[in-house]
């Protein structure tokens, strides 16, 4: 059996809803600040079943004043050495009061999807090459206070592991593994999961009536025939269309990925003039050591080496390629965002002009 | 042989080394034949050698009893024509015959080196040869000995060659490499020789013996100072007066006739080491005084002593002393006097050389003047550098300065006589004068007039007319239009224009731009600077003209500020104010280099670059100039962009921007000291509406004292603040108002109320406010929420990026599928669906542009593309 369950990948995270919604918690109380923690559970046949969660120890910031400090920080909990032991603890305390005590992975909060950084690939790394059966929880808070909870499952594709386990991330390698920013991620669909109890608990929550006068109901038919109306999902947030804040968040986190790949476009022609200029070097030495040779030849003298120029100079070390992928999936990430948001809104505007317009 | 006979018969004459030399290389010839058969060479070589051994010492013998017999008796040994020659002479005899000897030894040893075949000794030798020959060459004939050895050294060089390409057997290297340089030599020296060495070649025997009796008294001729036209007088005067002492303590007497020689001397002395040279030119100016009597003497004599005294100043730094320039000057004024009187004497570049020290030269048949080599506009260009020279090197704060630059005067002077003794040459065509002389020297004029006011102009043209004679007159700028200094410019710059190409051309038009700048005419200037097309091309010009470039341009954009036309002004200046180094643009200065190490040799050549400051431009007020302008610009323009971020970029003026930064960050500001100080205070002010306080720190700087009519300047700085005061007012206070009174306006800035309404109705139409003007109740009506919101601009941003993104991905598509005729396609076809969309998007923006409430936002594009996306 374990052997199955070893060789079956994962195919989906389950979620159970106290999970949920100690994650919710923990990381709109931290807003803005990144949030991260824990997730226990165990694997299932293929189906990560997510039961129970707990946060990393906030770091003490006051003596660091800025934000952004704190956010890093918090970013980087789950690899500190700190917080594997905290972890360990943890999880044995657990294991003692009964609770599914395998680490499954961990959580962290992001902002309109902004999740897509090294910090989040070395975290999830050093979780997956422990444990292949390991993903990463995310959770926007920022789409989420926009009506439909946003919690996201990930893992690395086993390519990028691979790359990533040697570090290798020139044009040419990129080339040879065919591995493209589309290749960074697994999404696993996520399920939340009630407990049964939870769900009878839920149909059974009392609502205020609707009209004052309830008749009363004449026998145990009428109870099966006309159930408890559970309440629709309450308020109109739905409703809103908030499209200026949304587009505006989104284009300025796009012009930042923007900028991120000039740079790194800067950084990369850099290096691309510098090798031309060594290479250019390095054919004139030779050029020139032929001639050397040539003469010498003449003269009767023994050949110099002509393999010295590897000794003499050094090709400039080609830059990583991680970040240009990284922003590529980045923005891939917000255009599909910005894609997604705009289908739905534009239904809703649809909606609007159908009740607007005069018949 | 024919030895003994003329041996014996050569009791009087001198000439035995000249009998020797027959004697050798008949017997060189001799030997020639012997090693063709490459028989009997040992024989040869030793009866040579005993030849040789015995002719010295007859020749030794000879030599004694000859100058023996020469110092008892001088008249006995004249042989030649003029018998009346008895003037004392000094003897250089027998250092002469040494040379004979000399040379004698070198041929010897160039036979020997032929005997066995060395010829990198035989490429020693016919150096040393080549040396002593030139000290010995009488006129442009070589000693027949000479004449000779080169021929014969010819024809066994070439039979070697052929030789050697016949025998498989290499020459050993350095062999071959003597063999190279002598064939090389040889070619070119015997060039030189070549009549006589054809008359040599034709009869060796007739050669030698014919030129016996003609060449060999031409030697004797040679040390002794003949006198051919000497009158009495002159005699008498040579004995009376000048028995100087020469470095050796010879007397040695300057006589009209021994000019030429002197001259010789000192020429072949130039340029050595070891010369002194103020000596030469004290010989000199005494052989001046030597009353040459013919012009051709005169002429010579002065050129002479004008390039010697310009050699006082050659080589380092050092410039030439003031007395010598005075005096180069002078001597230059008398040669050109001489020049002008005496017509039928020319002085062009390339003519023969009169090589006969001793009989005057004479105008040939057929031909009216007699030329003279030289070049009187090189004389005069170099005049003309030696005082930039000087001016540079002299503190310009001193009155030495002014001393040394009333001597402008002077060499304005001798241009302008150059300059007509040039188009009087040109005249005659069969002189060939090049138009390329008269070229130099008129741009030499244009560049003394050029950046002059034409009051100074005027007084220098008089002057220059004043000391020519009354009918002189020239043919390219006439006497009567001398007076005016525009019209000046005008003709000598097109005269140029017309007559020449490449760089003068363009120093020609430069020159004239920049008088008519200096003279207001902006329109003018604009025009011709534009029509020249130099600013596409001046990069490929040398440096000196790339700084008039620059002057010109800077000359511009003040005539343009003076003209009130702020906007050009600012234009012009930017390329040459904006980059921060207007000190070396203009050389009028080096800068201080931090970073990058500039080689002494450069930091020379920068400094000898560096123009005298009587021709420098205020840079100063260049400064206050440009940033007068830019403040008149910047201020409006940071108020309208006001804190959106798409038009941050807009920035005319980054010097001026980053000044403006370091002002505003200081904490206390106190009053101001400097111009910047001055104009950033006045930037605030105006920024913040008070356009009387900007009026008041802008008029408070001193510099504008330098500009001619001060009072207009500043009555068109005050006028020119109110009207961008009341556009920067407009454009922060805008969003606060809902109407706005033009008689309100009109009361605040003081202007009256059509300037006003000018003015709103200029920034309406150009879009920058969105407003409306009532004209029936004379006020703006503003409109509100026009501008784009943050959304708006953020996907402008947005779109402009990714477009420039896409350029950058093209670009590189490109480079990697160079040539690659599939990939070109498809780049083709992609570009093709792009432009379709950009296409799209127009329509799409012109179709909701049609939407007047989106219109007036002054944003089609953006607020058509939005509505779109709107209504789905």
């Amino acid at each position: 059996m374990a052997e199955v369950q070893k060789d079956a990948p994962i195919k989906s995270v389950q979620v159970e809803a106290l999970v949920v919604m100690k994650i919710v918690k923990h990381c709109s109380t931290s807003f803005p600040t990144v949030a991260t923690g824990s997730i226990v559970g165990m694997d299932n046949n293929g189906a990560i079943e997510v039961t129970n969660s707990f946060q990393f120890p906030s770091v003490d910031v006051s003596s660091s004043d800025s934000h952004s400090d704190a956010s890093s920080l918090a970013a980087a909990a789950p690899r500190a050495k700190a917080n594997i032991v905290y972890q360990n603890e943890m999880i044995r305390h657990l294991k003692e009061v009964n609770v599914d005590a395998n680490n499954v992975g961990w959580y962290t909060s992001a902002t309109m999807g902004n999740f897509i950084n090294m910090s989040f690939i070395e975290n999830q790394y050093h979780y997956q090459k422990e444990n292949e059966k390991t993903v990463a929880l995310v959770h926007d808070v920022s789409r989420s206070s926009q009506g439909a909870l946003s919690l996201r499952a990930f893992k690395l594709s086993p390519e990028f592991m691979t790359a990533y386990k040697e570090a290798k991330f020139t044009t040419e390698s990129l080339r040879n593994s065919k591995l493209t920013y589309k290749d960074i991620f697994v999404e696993l669909p996520v399920n939340v999961h009630n407990s049964h109890l939870l769900t009878s608990f839920l149909h059974q929550i009392p609502a205020p009536p609707k009209s004052a006068e309830i008749p009363m109901p004449a026998s145990l038919d009428d109870i099966r025939r006309d159930p408890v109306q559970i309440p629709a999902h309450p308020g109109f947030e739905s409703l809103d269309l908030s499209i200026d804040p949304f587009l505006e968040k989104t284009c300025d986190l796009l012009l930042d990925s923007i900028e991120s790949h000039y740079t790194d476009l800067n950084n990369h022609q850099y290096y691309q003039r510098q090798l031309t200029r060594e290479q250019f070097k390095i054919t004139q030495w030779q050029a020139k050591r032929k001639a050397e040779n040539a003469a010498r030849l003449a003269a009767k003298q023994s050949p110099l080496p002509e393999d010295e120029w590897q000794r003499l100079f050094k090709l400039p070390q080609e830059p990583s390629r991680l970040e240009g992928m990284l922003n590529a999936r980045q923005v891939d990430q917000y255009a599909r965002q910005v894609d997604a948001f705009t289908a739905n809104i534009t239904a809703k505007m649809f909606a609007v002009r159908g009740n607007l317009l005069p018949e | 042989m024919s030895r003994f006979f003329r041996g014996g018969d050569d009791s009087s004459t001198d000439s035995s080394s000249e009998e020797e030399e027959v004697y050798t290389s008949e017997e060189e010839e001799e030997k020639v034949q012997a090693e063709d058969e490459s028989s009997s060479e040992e024989e040869s070589d030793e009866e040579e050698s005993d030849e040789e051994s015995s002719s010295d010492e007859e020749e030794g013998a000879k030599k004694k009893g000859a100058s023996r017999f020469l110092q008892s008796d001088d008249e006995s040994e004249e042989e030649e024509e003029e018998q009346s020659d008895d003037e004392a002479t000094t003897k250089v005899k027998s250092a002469k015959d040494k040379r004979f000897d000399e040379l004698e030894s070198t041929i010897s040893q160039i036979q020997n080196g032929q005997k066995i075949n060395d010829w990198s000794l035989i490429a020693n030798e016919f150096d040393k040869l080549n040396r002593q020959v030139v000290k010995l060459q009488d006129g442009s004939k070589a000693p027949k000995s000479y004449i000779k050895a080169i021929a014969d050294l010819e024809d066994f060089m070439n039979e070697t060659l052929a030789k050697q390409k016949v025998t498989p057997k290499k020459m050993n290297a350095t062999n071959a490499r003597g063999l190279n340089a002598v064939k090389q030599r040889i070619r070119k020296n015997n060039k030189e020789y070549q009549t006589q060495i054809d008359a040599y070649r034709k009869d060796a025997d007739a050669f030698m013996e014919s030129d016996d009796e003609v060449a060999a008294p031409k030697v004797v001729s040679k040390v002794r100072f003949e006198a051919p036209v000497v009158s009495a007088e002159q005699q008498e005067e040579d004995d009376k007066g000048f028995s100087t002492v020469d470095s050796r303590g010879k007397v040695v007497q300057y006589t009209p006739e021994s000019i030429l020689k002197h001259l010789r001397a000192i020429i072949e002395s130039r340029g050595k080491k070891n010369t002194d040279r103020l000596e030469q030119i004290k010989v000199m100016e005494t052989l001046n005084k030597v009353v040459p009597i013919t012009p051709y003497q005169k002429i010579r004599v002065l050129q002479t002593l004008i390039s010697a005294r310009f050699d006082l100043g050659a080589g380092g730094a050092a410039q030439m002393p003031l007395d010598q320039w005075k005096a180069a000057e002078r001597d230059l004024a008398s040669l050109l006097e001489i020049l002008e009187k005496e017509k039928d004497h020319v002085v062009v570049e390339g003519a023969e050389e009169w090589d006969d020290d001793d009989k005057l030269p004479t105008i040939p048949e057929g031909e009216k003047y007699l030329k003279v080599p030289g070049s009187v506009v090189s004389l005069i260009e170099r005049l003309d550098d030696e005082l930039t020279r000087s001016l540079q090197a002299i503190d310009p704060h001193t009155s030495e300065y002014i001393d040394r630059l009333t001597d402008e005067g002077s060499l304005y002077n001798t241009i302008f006589r150059g300059l007509l003794y040039y188009e009087h040459l040109r005249k005659d065509a069969s002189l060939e004068v090049p138009q390329e002389s008269l070229n130099r020297i008129i741009q030499r004029r244009l560049d003394h007039v050029y950046y002059k006011p034409a009051q100074v102009v005027k007084i220098l043209e008089e002057n220059a007319w004043k000391q020519v004679s009354a009918e002189a007159d020239s043919e390219i700028t006439s006497r009567s239009q001398s007076g005016d200094a525009g019209k000046l410019i005008n003709i000598l710059s097109n005269y140029l224009f017309e007559n020449s190409e490449g760089i003068i051309r363009a120093r020609a038009m430069l020159c004239q731009i920049y008088f008519l700048a200096l003279h207001d005419e902006y329109y003018k200037s604009r025009d011709l600077m534009l029509t020249s097309h130099l600013q596409e091309t001046i990069a490929n010009f040398d440096i000196a003209t790339q700084i008039l470039y620059n002057r010109t341009l800077v000359q511009v954009g003040l005539c343009a500020f003076r003209k009130g036309l702020v906007y050009d002004a600012q234009n012009t200046l930017q390329e040459i104010c904006g980059s921060g180094r207007q000190k070396e643009l203009l050389a009028q200065g080096v800068m201080i280099q931090r970073y990058s190490q500039v080689t002494p040799e450069q930091e020379r050549l920068e400094k000898q670059r560096q123009l005298p400051f009587h021709m420098h431009i205020n840079l100063e007020l260049l400064e206050c100039v440009y940033l007068t302008c830019s403040m008149l610009l910047e201020i409006p323009l940071l108020a309208q962009t006001g804190s959106s971020p798409d038009v941050k970029k807009r920035i005319i003026s980054k010097t001026y921007r980053r000044m403006l930064e370091y002002h505003e960050r200081q904490i206390f500001t106190g009053p101001p000291e400097n111009t910047r100080d001055h104009v950033m205070q006045a930037s605030k002010a105006l920024a913040a509406g008070e356009w009387k306080k900007a009026t008041d720190f802008i008029h408070s700087i001193k510099i504008w004292d330098l500009m001619p009519n001060t009072e207009g300047i500043k009555t068109m700085l005050a006028k020119q603040i109110q009207e961008e005061g009341l556009r920067t007012y407009l454009f922060t206070y805008a969003p606060f108002y809902d109407t706005l009174a033009i008689a309100t306006l009109s009361s605040m800035f003081e202007l009256d109320s059509r300037k006003v309404s000018a003015v709103v109705s200029k920034m309406i139409s150009h879009e920058e406010l969105a407003a409306a003007l009532d004209q029936v109740t004379e006020t703006v009506i503003f409109r509100k929420g026009v501008e784009l919101s943050r959304l708006q601009s953020l996907a402008l941003t947005l779109s402009d990026k990714a477009s420039s993104l896409i350029e950058t991905n093209e670009r590189t598509l490109e480079q990697k599928t160079q040539g690659s005729a599939n990939a070109f396609s498809r780049k083709d076809n992609r570009g093709g669906g792009q432009r379709g969309g950009g296409q799209r998007g127009g329509r799409g923006g012109a179709r909701t542009g049609g939407n007047p409430q989106r219109q007036a936002g002054g944003t089609q594009f953006t607020g058509g593309a939005l509505g779109n996306a709107v209504r789905g």
